[in-house]
């Protein structure tokens, strides 16, 4: 080997080896231990385990209700959270980036939200919306407020979309707000030289050149939403009647709840690869669709 | 510089790993600790007595020197079980941990510690050693009984007259109507907590088959089934006395709001247990409150028991070089005037074994009410810890969607039975 | 795009829009700090009032409760030492796989944008397997490792993003200057994308700061214990302590929002410069 080549490998090494370690120790192994286990009968507990082959991804197909059902409720939150975040998230970015007074605090209450833990925050809401709710509604009689919150389907899922958008608005906010400050001012004023009104420069100049970060943005909310689990448990448990019970904590039900681990691991497998799928079609689709500035 | 560089980066990555190890040598490392010393190591879910228990450590500890308790408390409430079975894949099995019976029983089974030659076994009451018992073994030693039924506000029944505590479902529609002229909610229902459902409701109707053990046996092998069991029908008539005579959105109430609304004497009635007494307490220390059954039919004398189970017990790990320690420790707590004080006055427990009286000071009205019913033996067991793992939660909300009237009875039957199948298949 | 600098009318009606927007934000807070003054019964009594008498006992109680020296000790090592870890690791990750792009780097970045997606839940139990057999359970260094490997992909997939931004022609000229890859690195790359890093930082505080699944797993030993483990002990089955857990639960954020503030500066400052790209 050339004295470059084994600085080149070196480099490699150094720079890309630690991440690739642990990344590998901590995510990957575990990962393919799970896949392992997805074929066996294992409950999680003993020490005996069978080798079942696909039967647990047979039964999944053929016979579990509930997997499918999780699976259509979190297709639906997510495309209604992830549009809603982001265009929150979004506008208030492109609000805050003008002359206001108040800019800087507000940035700061609208990224609040992110600074209360999953299951903790859901525990907050879940009192705002049985309580806090109820006594709004009695003191104004506002239908909206009398709303059984959480206690049937159509609540319980906005109930969830509500909470998320909440969080994680704010969130996208920073990031939207990191790609906006980068657009050149150059270009905005030649565009309105050029007799473009406010709406247009927004949608065909703006928005072409933070692409990169809605690309980001989008990627972040639909692996959030897919993966969703605290806000799930605190808040509503899945409940009412499981129509709200997302893929994670389906899996996480089936694995430590009815302690059938090989059954939940293979859930979890499948939902992985449709997940995958799903996210790499997102990343080239918008890719394809950044200018590069 | 480029090399320089190059070479004590290449060392973070080792230096962490042999950082870590040398870090985490210390505190694994078993059971055997240095110096002779023996540790017990104690992985239990109860957070409530974490304080109390690292109090008994050091009395325990006082007393047996050479012993080191190393007692861990798992928050959260439902994370308890998948946090120990962790523990399990991790290879730091605790020496002592703590699980419910039957199912759990089963699961654990192969890492139990007979205990059947304990002395503190003949204490234990038939319904305390049924949910712990394998092939005429026992495996575990109950920290204590809980009970539930219809707590009862006993203000608010004076108020409107009931004079005699309802013992059949004709009895208690009449209570029901009584308290409502009188201006109060008879029943306040937490139906949005799926353990109130799913655990406490539905153990009814399998506690009160004649033979719940034949039963439970001839539903796993497909002979009898719910839809065609009078019981049930009996349990949903009850279920729907609550809900005629219940507040508005009972699928919506939380356990907190069904404290403060039974606490602050808006509601009369409320299905609960004696372990919301520091809670009631809490919001309002003058409530008073009583137990009363939960009648299914007009047969009184069926109708007036009380559901009395033990909702954890320790449990000693089979393959623990400690065991003879931790077999010491479960006989000290039930053995001693020391031990027994922490059960009673420090966790402030109704004992499992019969032998320990609570003061009805440390228990509260509540535990009081309960510790009469199991002295008269008018209790039944904590079926649902037999049905199939699982079983529970997915019963309530089975039993949600029939409150909200999206099933009919025969529906929710059907589709308990068919929850039952499934999961019965391990 | 501070293109319109002056301060119109529209201007004043979009600012009152946006404040009342925020109080609605700050609503949850307001629950979360007027109900950690209240007494346990008026918690569960009457939510959404003001307290009636300040329980400013409630803070002591709950800060002796966690013990929160000690798990704030915790919290701040394992959160600092695996954020500066995380961000050198794998914006240097990023960097190459940038630079150098390779099959084995692009099918590398692809299994980290893939892992994203895997549910933590699914590979739990595993990976107590896994860690405890490379002496990892119960000790901070695990953690941080654990940190390490389940932060990487994000990181990783963030900088990436960001790098292609920084011109070739600048990292060039150093070159000719005489500088090597690790000098063009740290002296180049990295000041032109110190707000990534600060994005990035964010981004993990955030998530290890509030982290409780993880650490439950890893940490067994009373005196290792986290912020939020600490306040989780206070939730037990039925009952659950909100008048110690709600203080407890003010003073866990209340260091989160202080670095948040201190670091948005760091965040407009680089917006100034031109230097973010998402």
């Amino acid at each position: 080997m050339s004295r470059k080549k084994i600085s080149q490998l070196t480099q490699q090494f150094v720079f890309v080896g630690p991440t690739t370690i642990f990344f590998a120790l901590i995510v990957l192994v575990p990962f393919l231990l799970g896949v392992y286990y997805s074929m066996t009968n294992w409950n999680g507990v003993s020490r005996h385990l069978e080798f079942v082959g696909l039967s647990n991804y047979v039964h999944i197909f053929t016979s579990d209700p509930d997997f499918r059902n999780s699976f259509w409720f979190t297709v639906r939150f997510t495309v209604v959270a992830v549009v809603g975040a982001n265009l929150l998230g979004f506008f208030l970015a492109y609000f805050l980036t003008k002359p206001l007074k108040s800019k800087n605090i507000l940035r700061t209450v609208f990224f609040m939200p992110n600074m209360i833990g999953g299951l903790l925050l859901g525990f907050i809401w879940q009192f705002i919306f049985v309580r806090g709710f109820t006594a709004i509604g009695q003191a104004t009689g506002w239908s909206f407020f009398n709303l059984p919150w959480l206690g049937n389907e159509p609540t319980a899922f906005w109930g969830i979309v509500i909470v998320f958008i909440w969080q994680y608005a704010g969130y996208l906010m920073v990031i939207y707000i990191a790609s906006l400050s980068n657009v050149s001012k150059d270009v905005l004023e030649s565009a309105e030289i050029d007799g473009a009104n406010r709406t247009q420069v927004l949608w065909k100049m703006i928005f072409p050149l933070v692409m990169p970060a809605v690309t980001v943005c989008l990627f972040l909310t639909i692996s959030w939403s897919f993966k969703m689990f605290d806000l799930n448990l605190a808040l509503t448990n899945g409940g009412p009647f499981n129509a709200t019970r997302s893929v994670a904590l389906d899996i996480y039900r089936e694995a430590f709840t009815n302690s059938r681990l090989g059954l939940g691991t293979a859930k979890a497998v499948i939902f992985f690869i449709i997940v995958a799928i799903i996210t790499a079609v997102q990343v080239r689709a918008t890719k394809s669709r950044e200018v590069e500035a | 510089m480029k090399h320089k560089f190059a070479k004590k980066l290449m060392w973070v990555p080792a230096l962490l790993l042999a950082a870590a190890s040398a870090l985490s040598g210390c505190s694994q490392g078993g059971s055997a600790g240095e110096s002779g010393q023996k540790v017990i190591n104690i992985y239990q879910g109860k957070v409530e007595i974490s304080d109390q228990l690292q109090e008994m450590k050091k009395v325990y500890e006082a007393s047996h020197p050479g012993v080191i308790l190393n007692i861990q408390s798992v928050g959260g409430g439902t994370d308890y079980a998948a946090s120990l079975k962790s523990r399990f894949s991790a290879g730091a099995q605790p020496d002592i941990f703590t699980i419910g019976g039957f199912q759990e029983r089963d699961l654990w089974l192969e890492y139990l510690e007979d205990l059947s030659d304990q002395p503190w076994t003949q204490h234990m009451d038939q319904v305390a050693k049924d949910p712990m018992s394998a092939d005429g073994k026992l495996y575990g030693f109950p920290l204590n009984y809980e009970g539930y039924g219809f707590l009862y506000n006993k203000d608010i029944f004076k108020k409107a007259g009931v004079t005699e505590i309802p013992k059949t479902l004709s009895e208690l529609e009449e209570a029901a109507k009584k308290i409502q002229a009188a201006g109060y909610t008879p029943f306040v229902n937490a139906y949005a907590e799926w353990w109130v459902l799913g655990n406490h409701n539905v153990n009814v109707p399998f506690a009160r088959q004649d033979d719940p053990d034949a039963f439970m046996k001839s539903l796993n092998d497909g002979t009898a089934d719910m839809a065609s069991n009078k019981i049930f029908d009996g349990w949903l008539d009850l279920l729907d006395l609550t809900l005629k005579y219940g507040n508005a959105n009972p699928l919506t109430t939380d356990y907190n709001t069904q404290m403060s609304t039974f606490a602050n004497g808006k509601a009369a009635m409320t299905q609960q247990g004696n372990w919301v007494q520091p809670t009631l307490d809490g919001i309002n220390p003058d409530l008073n409150v009583g137990m009363m059954p939960m009648p299914i039919s007009d047969d009184a004398e069926a109708n007036d028991k009380l559901f009395v189970g033990v909702p954890t017990y320790w449990v000693v790990s089979k393959n623990s070089p400690v065991k003879e320690e931790a077999k010491e420790l479960l006989d000290w707590m039930a053995g001693t005037p020391e031990g027994q004080e922490f059960l009673t006055k420090k966790f402030q427990f109704i004992p499992a074994f019969n032998n320990i009286k609570a003061a009805s000071e440390d228990i509260g009205p509540l535990g009081s009410d309960l510790t009469k019913y199991i002295g008269e033996g008018k209790v039944l067991n904590w079926y649902f810890q037999q049905l199939p793992i699982g079983t529970p939660q997915d019963y309530a909300n089975l039993m949600q969607s029939y409150i909200a009237g999206r099933d009919t009875r025969e529906q929710l039957l059907e589709h308990m039975q068919a929850s039952y199948d499934n999961l019965k298949v391990r | 795009m501070e293109q319109d600098t002056r301060y119109r009318i529209s201007t004043l009606v979009l600012e009152i829009l946006l404040v009342l927007v925020g109080l609605l934000f700050l609503v949850p807070f307001y629950f979360l700090i007027s109900n950690s003054l209240k007494t346990f019964g008026e918690i569960l009594s009457d939510a959404a009032a003001l307290p009636t008498s300040l329980q400013w006992a409630n803070y002591k109680s709950g800060w002796e409760a966690i013990n929160f020296p000690s798990a704030f000790k915790n919290s701040l090592i394992i959160t600092v030492v695996s954020n500066l870890l995380l961000v050198l690791f794998s914006s240097m990750t990023a960097y190459q796989m940038v630079r150098r792009d390779s099959k084995f780097n692009r099918a590398l970045f692809a299994l980290f944008v893939a892992a994203m997606v895997i549910p933590f839940q699914s590979i739990m139990l595993p990976l107590t397997d896994v860690t405890s057999r490379f002496g990892l359970s119960d000790s901070l260094w695990g953690l941080i490792i654990c940190y390490i490997g389940f932060g990487a992909p994000l990181s990783v997939f963030l900088f990436h993003g960001s790098m292609k931004s920084v011109p070739l022609e600048i990292e060039q000229a150093a070159r000719v200057d005489g500088a090597g890859t690790y000098g063009v690195f740290f002296r180049i790359v990295y000041p032109m994308l110190r707000p990534m890093y600060v994005t990035v930082i964010i981004l993990n505080t955030l998530w290890i700061w509030n982290d409780y699944l993880l650490p439950s797993l890893i940490l067994t030993s009373e005196d290792l214990q986290t912020i939020p483990i600490a306040t989780y002990m206070l939730f037990g089955q039925y009952t659950k302590q909100w008048d110690l857990a709600l203080p407890a639960l003010v003073l866990g954020i209340a260091p989160v929002i202080v670095f948040f503030l201190a670091m948005q500066k760091y965040i407009v400052s680089g917006i100034a410069a031109g230097a973010v790209k998402g």
